[in-house]
């Protein structure tokens, strides 16, 4: 948590009284849980914390590339997971290997978001864009796939990414930590991430110095669906199998994986307005969601106010960070 | 003349009103394709089920379609119209059908302005909000509804209104027939709801004449609550069965209605007729596709491709317009040039 704080500390204007109030009560309230739940600090139970994390973490930081670049974000994540599942799953299950099937669901996922980002670039909203593709690519999914889980044999070769596991440590919180660090660099050190901010935080002095919106739409859209399609690789490969609506229906606490995404970006205070935040703070975000949920079950507590608290921390996230925000941004 | 009269009237209004009667064009298209496709679509029966289906995604294309006209995006009607649902159902038994009915209005309506102030206090984006209320009203509604599907044991109030009348209507459909009229005169001749309308066209120009943002922002959210309640009051009573995780398909549905109704995401445009007809072309769409036993994906399919070929449309329009009006002033600054060089050339 007080590396959290210590992000937050960063955003020059958020060291409003009022915000280190808040995030002192929500430390305080974190801190209580942590040590009155009983099984929360141990090892074990921190490593299935960053597993929980990891998928809904790797989609975050893509969907971070998005929302950094001003294009608020894509409705579509888990519609993009759906139909990559099932390009992966009917690969698999009709025996091309796990590296044609893994190249397979890369190009569709690429496919899928630079055709959103195109249109999103065009100048199209990028909230309706998303909502409508949202609804073709899981049509498309269900439809190719019959609406029947498509299941393929054990033992496979994917099966090293869902669940082995290296130095003691799953692969999928490997692939969650090297994607952390790789999208950090990317996006502070290298020429993109840059230009990423610029567009993000100024569009027309973007667009003045010869950095149009569209390209960088279309790379990411396809950055964030890329990170959907592996996300969906890695799930398939987990349990061997895959449904359009896995990632509707049976995923996570909140039942639904675009939502519990769009929560990561936000609660680690990115500015959905695009130009402030970093991928480290999607990070931050997945880990603290995780964290919370994680102590309510240890602690009995149903779907219900699981999701009732996510939610809550979603909105009173968003409360503090407006305010935090308030009179560096206009109205607009 | 006098027999030209009324199709001079019709291209007038066509001039006047290109969305409208671009909505009015899809509609009848959808409609007739489906009539002639299939010999059972153009009955007095299909129309009632049409209706029917009306009464609940006419609501909320309305609150969708109120809450893009002052720029805005509700994403959490879904959210809301289930908890409605999940409200009017667990209480129907304990309080009376009425009493629940009005006990969940007044909640999505109350949940309708504290959206709104939030947004106008906080300063952010409909959108940024409504996603976390998104979540949080479903949390609301399990916890209402206990994490079950909870349902009526009477069945005397799904019967009320779903009787029919009139031949075409049911109370159901009536009680929102009733809605869009109210809330159009309400958008029309009110101060209030022009308001509305001068926040969304032209925010900046409207904060600069005075208008407020708080008012119409409220007011907007507000209705935008009550009628997505209403829509899930509907579907709540009529099943007889609600669950808090459902509905989450009205979203897709309710912003493709209002797209083809006529509003623009820059706000300002669009109205309540429009909303009714982009709602009735929606409708239109999945009963025909029902008819043709169609799975439910492929609804969700059509009705995706559709939203994305409305807003092509209308950035595509608006592209052009842009281009157009560029070239124009480019034009207009080459001809003062060059009218300032002749000018000087004379004086030399």
């Amino acid at each position: 948590m007080s590396a959290l704080a210590q992000i937050l500390g960063r955003g020059g204007a958020s060291r409003s009284p009022m915000t280190v109030a808040l995030i002192g009560v929500v430390a305080a309230i974190v801190l209580f849980g942590a040590l009155t739940t009983p099984n929360f600090l141990t090892l074990f139970n921190a490593k299935t914390i960053i597993r929980d994390a990891a998928l809904v973490g790797i989609m975050g930081i893509g969907l971070t590339f998005v929302t950094l670049s001003g294009n608020f974000f894509l409705l579509s994540m888990k519609e993009i997971a759906a139909l990559s599942i099932i390009t992966f799953a009917m690969g698999m299950s009709h025996s091309y290997g796990f590296v044609l099937s893994l190249l397979a669901t890369t190009l569709v996922a690429v496919a899928a978001g630079a055709v959103q980002g195109l249109l999103i670039g065009l100048g199209a909203n990028p909230i309706v864009v998303t909502l409508g593709a949202a609804g073709l690519f899981y049509g498309v999914a269900s439809w190719w796939s019959d609406n029947l889980v498509v299941a393929f044999r054990r033992p496979n070769d994917a099966e090293w990414l869902g669940t082995g596991s290296t130095f003691g440590l799953p692969n999928i919180t490997i692939a969650f930590i090297l994607i952390a660090i790789i999208a950090e660099f990317v996006l502070r050190y290298s020429n993109f991430g840059r230009e990423v901010f610029l567009i993000g935080a100024n569009r027309a002095a973007g667009k003045a110095t010869g950095h149009e919106n569209l390209p960088m739409a279309i790379k990411v859209c396809t950055i964030a669906a890329v990170c959907a399609g592996f996300v969906a690789v890695a799930f398939a490969a987990q349990i061997s199998s895959a449904q359009a609506n896995y990632f509707s229906s049976e995923f996570g606490s909140s039942g639904d994986m675009t939502m519990s995404v769009i929560a990561t970006v936000m609660v680690g205070g990115n500015a959905i307005t695009g130009g402030f935040g970093s991928t480290l703070r999607t990070s931050f975000g997945a880990i603290f969601i995780a964290v919370v949920d994680n102590m309510m079950v240890l602690r009995g507590y149903t779907s219900g106010p699981r999701i009732l608290s996510v939610g809550l921390i979603i909105v009173v996230s968003i409360a503090v960070f407006a305010l935090a925000r308030r009179g560096r941004r206009s109205v607009e | 003349m006098s027999a030209r009269l009324p199709e001079r009237w019709v291209l007038t209004w066509v001039a006047h009103n290109p969305d409208l009667s671009f909505a009015v064009l899809l509609a009848a298209c959808v409609y007739v394709y489906f009539a002639l496709t299939n010999g059972l679509f153009a009955t007095h029966n299909t129309a009632f089920a049409i209706l029917e289906r009306f009464a609940v995604l006419g609501p909320i294309g309305l609150s969708l379609t109120l809450c893009i006209i002052a720029g805005e995006i509700d994403l959490s009607v879904g959210s809301n119209a289930a908890l409605a649902a999940v409200i009017v159902v667990r209480f129907a038994d304990s309080l009376g059908a009425f009493n629940s009915l009005m006990l969940a209005l007044a909640v999505s309506t109350l949940i309708g302005v504290l959206q709104g102030l939030l947004i106008a206090y906080l300063r952010v984006r409909a959108i940024v909000l409504t996603v976390g209320t998104l979540m949080l009203l479903r949390g609301v509604a399990l916890f209402v509804a206990q994490e079950k599907t909870v349902s009526l044991t009477d069945f005397d109030v799904p019967d009320f209104i779903q009787t029919r009348m009139l031949e075409y209507f049911s109370p159901a459909s009536l009680l929102c027939i009733v809605l869009f009229v109210c809330v159009g005169l309400f958008m029309t001749y009110t101060k209030y709801g022009r308001e509305i309308f001068a926040i969304g066209g032209a925010r900046k120009e409207a904060l600069a004449a005075g208008v407020g943002l708080r008012r119409p922002i409220v007011l907007v959210f507000a209705l935008s609550g009550f009628c997505a309640g209403l829509g899930g009051v509907v579907i709540g009573l009529r099943s007889g069965t609600a669950q808090a995780l459902g509905l989450q398909y009205l979203l897709l549905a309710g912003t493709v209605a209002a797209f083809i109704g006529g509003v623009s995401i820059h706000g300002g445009r669009g109205g309540v007729i429009g909303a009714a007809i982009g709602t009735l072309t929606v409708n239109f769409l999945d009963t025909g596709l029902v008819f043709d036993v169609t799975p439910a994906y492929m609804v969700q399919l059509c009705l995706g491709v559709l939203l994305i070929v409305v807003i092509m449309f209308q950035t595509g329009s608006r592209v052009f317009d842009l281009y157009q009006k560029r070239q124009a002033s480019l034009a207009e600054s080459d001809r003062r040039r060059a009218e300032l060089v002749a000018k000087r050339n004379r004086q030399i």
